[in-house]
């Protein structure tokens, strides 16, 4: 009886995969968390309703950076663009310091 | 029907799509499985609740009436607490519930959380019930998995967003919706599987990225509070100035008795256009700095925005009103609303529950098809494949004998019972992870057959079980019009038949049954072309 087993796993590939994992995961968490920070703090209005904004769109960013990062096939586009943005927006964020 | 020509891009983007959809679906499969479920079921919270606690049949009182009467327990108990709750019964729970915090001494370390007691609405006196943790157990479990805080909410929160990724992914992978929608071939194999899982996707499609969305909402605080962080340095005026949270007072420490509260009441339900209240929290009782904050009920509005107004409790004057809220907070209340459905009747409710079930089947079969779809005839399954399977059957078959053992363990522990409430929780994770292991000692076919006839079996139970064990069982509730044990009684038939059939549809006979040629060849095909299948 033959085995019915997928194509081996080489340790490069597993370690371009837990890197993409990793990049998804927590990389998109960060630029979503970051843009929609930024985007809370520059929105004009209320700080309430600005705040409000920013946390209702950041789950939709979260998750479209998710599958973009999967659907991009080079990871040296995907990891500097999603660390990238993250770290352009928390920067900025951070430079202009909480909303007076 | 002809699937319109793709681009190569467009062909690319539902490939990746349709392979991260696969990943996603099966790595937050199992327990997204039993948030559905669970979460399901708390559609129903209070009514379960009640159902758990046979021996309670309060009278119905009007909210002013029970929040007088919860008073007058709570003077002669704790006069001089910090904070009295009082959480007023409506046409859906039937005791008062209130809750006590002491005033903090400085010199002593902080006290425990007292517990909450049930009262009776007409009288004030206490309930006596038995000890049960009742539908808020399901609720609780669907976004804390039973794990401590705050990593089940965190884990829960991940699922969700694997959720809402996947049915993103799910959508772009899709070119036939409308086709889909009424496409659902029994017994041919991956392909009725395929056509359940699409069936059940597409035909609720707005209901599940709408729960899930909202489901992501309801915690938003937790898992990105950022944004207000980046516009308050302190994130309690945030609460403050969006939900109108009213100023926490301190005691003047001069003694002034306090007024009554249904003439409060009745202000804020006027003021409210009606609607009634849900909650009164009563700070430094009998001083003449007292507060009476009534908080609006949530039953019957879109938004869950939990408005508030707040009356000296010495004088009567209207101190405080939470002030309107603007459209993102507005988007927000509504968004926790559609959520929660507390605004739904019974008619809307029970479409929320039809459809959750939907949602759980999505996934269920979702995570049937990724097995069917890598299971070559003639080829002993790799490793992957079999954890897998023992897996979705420790999943979707064993959790509901575990959800149905929680209620049977309500009827069949003695009511008296220490810790009772949590040997019910018990008895539910027991049952199910125990029923998961034995699984393991049968083949994989036959062990989802055995477990789904044992859920059956289960929930054909309960009825039973109650009308031994209570005097409100399926008939004398009928006849007395007792329409909540009825119905809930109703339902647990109704799930046993719908386990029935899926055991009855699982029985290993049509696995042994010689397949026809063109179901054969139809299971035979290639893995790269069931894929492109689902792609088109």
């Amino acid at each position: 009886m033959s085995r019915n087993r997928p194509r081996q796993t080489t340790w490069p590939d597993a370690a371009r995969m837990t890197a993409r994992a990793f990049t998804t995961l927590f990389g998109s968490y960060a630029a979503a968390a970051g843009i929609a920070t930024l985007l809370a703090r520059l929105l004009p209005g209320s700080r309430v309703e600005a705040s409000a904004w920013g946390m209702i769109l950041s789950f939709l960013l979260f998750a479209g950076f998710g599958l973009w990062a999967f659907h991009e096939r080079r990871l040296l586009v995907v990891a500097p663009v999603l660390w990238g943005a993250a770290a352009v927006s928390i920067g900025t964020t951070f430079l202009l310091g909480v909303r007076p | 029907m002809t699937p319109p020509k793709d681009s190569p891009a467009g062909k690319a983007l539902r490939q990746s799509m349709a392979w991260i959809h696969a990943w996603l679906g099966l790595l937050a499969g199992w327990i997204l499985f039993a948030m559905f479920l669970t979460g399901t079921a708390s559609y129903f919270r209070p009514e379960i609740t009640q159902w758990m606690q046979p021996e309670l049949r309060p009278a119905v009182v009007p909210p002013g009436q029970a929040a007088e009467s919860a008073i007058r327990y709570l003077q002669r108990t704790s006069p001089d607490d910090l904070q009295w709750f009082i959480y007023l019964p409506d046409d859906r729970t039937a005791a008062t519930r209130v809750f006590a915090r002491a005033k903090p001494n400085p010199d002593a370390p902080p006290a425990k959380r007292r517990p909450e007691f049930k009262l009776d609405p007409a009288t004030g006196q206490p309930l006596e019930a038995r000890d049960t943790r009742g539908g808020e157990h399901f609720y609780r479990f669907h976004f804390q998995l039973q794990i401590p805080h705050p990593w089940g909410r965190w884990l829960a929160g991940v699922c969700a967003i694997f959720m809402l990724a996947a049915i993103m992914s799910g959508v772009i992978t899709h070119k036939r919706f409308f086709a889909d929608f009424f496409t659902l071939r029994w017994s041919k194999g991956q392909r009725s599987w395929l056509d359940a899982h699409n069936v059940s996707a597409v035909l609720a499609l707005p209901f599940h990225a709408m729960i899930t969305y909202t489901g992501l909402i309801t915690l938003v605080a937790m898992y990105m509070p950022w944004p207000v962080l980046a516009n308050f340095s302190k994130p309690a005026e945030f609460n403050a100035q969006a939900y109108g949270a009213p100023p926490e007072g301190k005691a003047s420490g001069r003694a002034a008795p306090l007024l009554p509260v249904g003439p409060m009441i009745d202000a804020a339900a006027r003021t409210w256009g009606g609607d009634t209240p849900r909650t009164v929290v009563i700070r430094n009782p009998n001083d003449a700095a007292a507060t009476v904050t009534v908080l609006r009920s949530t039953a019957g509005r879109l938004s869950a925005r939990p408005d508030s107004i707040t009356f000296s409790g010495a004088t009567g004057e209207r101190l405080y009103q939470s002030p309107p809220s603007g459209p993102a907070i507005a988007t927000a209340g509504v968004m926790l609303g559609l959520h929660l459905g507390h605004f739904a009747g019974p008619v809307m409710r029970w479409t929320y529950f039809l459809l959750g079930l939907t949602g759980a089947a999505m996934v269920g079969t979702g995570l049937v098809l990724w097995t069917v779809k890598r299971r070559k005839p003639n080829a002993a399954p790799f490793f992957g494949l079999r954890l897998v399977e023992r897996l979705n059957i420790g999943a979707v078959a064993c959790l509901p004998v575990g959800m149905a053992a929680f209620l049977l363990a309500n009827r069949l522990i003695p009511p008296g019972m220490a810790d009772r409430a949590k040997l019910e929780v018990a008895t539910m994770f027991w049952v199910w992870f125990g029923l998961a292991a034995l699984s393991l000692l049968r083949p994989a076919r036959r062990a989802w057959a055995d477990t789904l006839a044992l859920a059956a079996a289960a929930f054909t139970a309960i009825p039973l079980v109650n009308a031994m064990t209570t005097n409100r069982g399926l008939v004398p509730s009928a006849v007395t019009g007792d329409w909540l044990f009825v119905g809930f009684d109703a339902a647990m038939l109704g799930v046993a038949a719908l386990c029935g059939l899926a055991a009855w549809r699982a029985w290993p006979r049509a696995a042994v049954a010689a397949p026809s040629k063109p179901r054969a060849a139809k299971i035979a095909q290639p893995a790269a072309a069931l894929e492109e299948t689902h792609v088109a």
